[in-house]
């Protein structure tokens, strides 16, 4: 009796997890279905492998100046990723190593900024933007990023874990404090690094309600607001745009592998 | 060679003063050793001299110049850290190597520095290893060769062997003292070991609160301590402490069963029905000796050279005694603890020795 029920509760666990698994992969099996099908095939739920992949592409290539479009989103990632790291990790350096009196005080006011929604200052953003003539320019994107609030948090706190020691070590060695900071701090962090860099790349790479507002000419579009402008067009030609949204989720996916090792220790504390 | 002079060096953080006035001369060459309980300063005083804590008064001079100022690498020091401070992203060889290659010298001169560090270490099987996969043993060697490279005038050592287990820790002391020998350099030292203290050092400097208790070697310490303090703390077992009151040339000892012992050796013998506190070191007690205590022993500690006997009269203080031919020693036992009484020592009220 206890045995049928142990498998029976075996059923159930695997029966949750399964179901829990079709969730989370048939996206993604949907979206690679899809470049392979018409926006006919795609409405009507047709689940199987197509011949449209080639037109789907060709498709896409004729509405949309790819390069273009991916030479900006990349560009915005990689440069605000670089920005964003490099400020806010000197930041949150500089929190954790230097003490004085104000520092909680004013570390307090950054943590309270991460409770106001975007959606509250995009509009003094945009004006502000707007009076610095820097609307639809990617200044305007990558200025209000690169000192990121919780990247600043997360040094910190990833700071916490840095041998003092060996900064005085190194003082002791000759280095000036711009020179620990690049020659021994930075590599022994590297999987924090490793770990802010993917989820600043992510933020970056799918950032669209800032983008939507500040770009406003066709050049300077970038991936999200062109998969997302294909998706809501008159008459949306679905294998279109699931060939966009794979292109959109590549490099994502590829940052992810080609980092998860580093991901996974920066996570757990870096510094051993 | 170099020596240093401390004058009036004090370090305050706000209100708080944490070091409170320090007088020091080190000679040239000499193996100083800063001794104290945890949190009297003496790690914060090393910091101090090595550049990594600014001195908030009075003048250090390396040398014949003032390094108040300077910045760490100017100061011709180099220093061993309690957890090593090894660069774990290098090598044991760029770890050693890269004060040298920072200072832009030519690659044959540092390579040659690493492996004369190396040789005298034993290091180069391990050279081109990295921190991780060393032995907390190995990595102090290296970070001693670290500090060795650089040809400093003065070694600073911040409790280098606290993090090792005991077998290892008495190999790097001997490995310490015999690096001394060889490079003849100044060092200091800091520890909360006595026996390394002991051990290792010309001049012991006892610390207590930010205060400097008493500076000599270790035997004039340990014969003739200027203050309760330092009394308790070299020693191993600790000094027995005994109120007593003292009565014409005597000093009785009134949780004793008020036996008094005469206080004949005293050059400047306290005032009469003061109160003191008798000092007698553990390892004074012998057979034989003109003064005695009766005790029962409670428990006893047999090392094998040597056995430690707490013992006590009926409802008195605990009192420690070291004896070498102790194995017949049994708790219970009562034992008539002999000693000569010139070999003990009286402090004052405020715990200053009354010679």
């Amino acid at each position: 009796m206890t045995r049928i029920f142990a498998q029976l509760r075996l059923g159930l666990v695997y029966g949750a997890l399964s179901l829990a698994a079709f969730v989370s992969i048939f996206p993604f099996f949907w979206m690679l279905v899809g470049t392979t099908n018409t926006a006919n095939d795609i409405i009507k739920g047709k689940v199987t492998f197509g011949s449209a992949l080639f037109d789907n592409i060709a498709n896409l290539f004729a509405q949309v100046d790819m390069l273009q479009v991916f030479w900006n989103s990349a560009f915005l990632a990689i440069v605000g990723t670089i920005l964003t790291l490099a400020i806010s990790s000197l930041a949150g350096y500089a929190f954790e190593m230097f003490p004085s009196k104000t520092r909680e005080r004013v570390f307090a006011v950054l943590l309270l900024t991460l409770s106001i929604p975007f959606a509250a200052i995009m509009v003094p953003l945009f004006v502000m933007m707007a009076k610095l003539t820097l609307i639809n320019t990617f200044t305007a994107i990558l200025l209000p990023s690169i000192a990121s609030v919780f990247i600043i948090f997360y040094f910190r706190q990833a700071t916490k874990a840095f041998p003092h020691e060996l900064r005085d070590a190194a003082k002791i060695d000759g280095l000036k404090e711009w020179q620990i900071f690049l020659y021994i701090y930075l590599p022994v962090m590297r999987s924090t690094y490793a770990a802010a860099i993917i989820i600043v790349f992510m933020a970056n790479w799918n950032n669209y309600l800032w983008p939507l507002i500040v770009l406003q000419t066709n050049d300077n579009k970038t991936l999200t607001l062109v998969v997302s402008s294909l998706a809501s067009s008159y008459y949306p030609d679905y294998g279109v745009v699931m060939v966009a949204t794979v292109l959109a989720t590549l490099p994502t996916i590829i940052v992810f592998f080609l980092l998860q090792r580093r991901f996974v220790e920066g996570l757990t504390g870096s510094v051993k | 060679m170099t020596g240093l002079k401390l004058r009036g060096v004090r370090k305050s953080y706000d209100a708080v003063e944490v070091i409170k006035g320090v007088d020091l001369d080190i000679a040239p060459g000499e193996f100083v050793v800063f001794v104290g309980p945890s949190g009297c300063g003496k790690s914060t005083l090393l910091r101090m001299i090595a550049g990594l804590e600014e001195i908030s008064g009075g003048d250090l001079f390396i040398g014949d110049k003032r390094m108040n100022d300077v910045d760490p690498a100017q100061r011709g020091i180099a220093m061993v850290f309690q957890s090593y401070a090894l660069y774990p992203h290098m090598t044991v060889r760029e770890n050693m190597g890269f004060a040298l290659r920072f200072a832009k010298k030519p690659k044959d001169e540092i390579a040659q520095a690493v492996n004369e560090a190396a040789r005298i270490l034993e290091l180069g099987p391990l050279l081109d290893r990295r921190p991780k996969d060393l032995s907390g043993g190995q990595r102090q060697r290296v970070a001693i060769g670290r500090a060795i490279v650089s040809h400093p005038d003065v070694f600073l050592f911040d409790e280098p062997l606290s993090n090792l287990d005991a077998e290892l820790r008495v190999h790097m002391r001997i490995e310490v003292a015999r690096l001394h020998k060889e490079l003849a350099t100044t060092i200091i030292y800091v520890t909360h070991d006595q026996v390394e203290a002991m051990t290792l050092a010309d001049k012991i400097v006892v610390m207590r609160a930010g205060v400097v208790e008493q500076v000599g070697s270790p035997l004039a310490l340990y014969d003739d301590p200027d203050n309760l303090f330092v009394a308790g703390f070299i020693g191993s077992p600790k000094m027995n402490f005994l109120a007593g009151v003292v009565e014409q040339d005597t000093v009785r000892l009134p949780e004793f069963g008020n036996q008094s012992i005469p206080l004949g050796h005293l050059t400047h013998p306290p005032a009469q029905g003061s109160e003191v506190t008798v000092g007698i070191r553990p390892e004074s007690f012998k057979r034989g000796g003109d003064a005695g205590l009766e005790l029962t022993i409670e428990i006893v500690e047999h090392l094998g050279n040597e056995s430690f006997a707490y013992a006590r009269q009926s409802g008195g203080q605990m009192l420690t005694l070291a004896t070498e031919n102790g194995r017949s020693l049994q708790p219970g036992q009562r034992i008539a603890a002999r000693f000569n009484p010139a070999q003990i020592m009286v402090f004052d009220k405020s715990g200053q020795r009354i010679r």
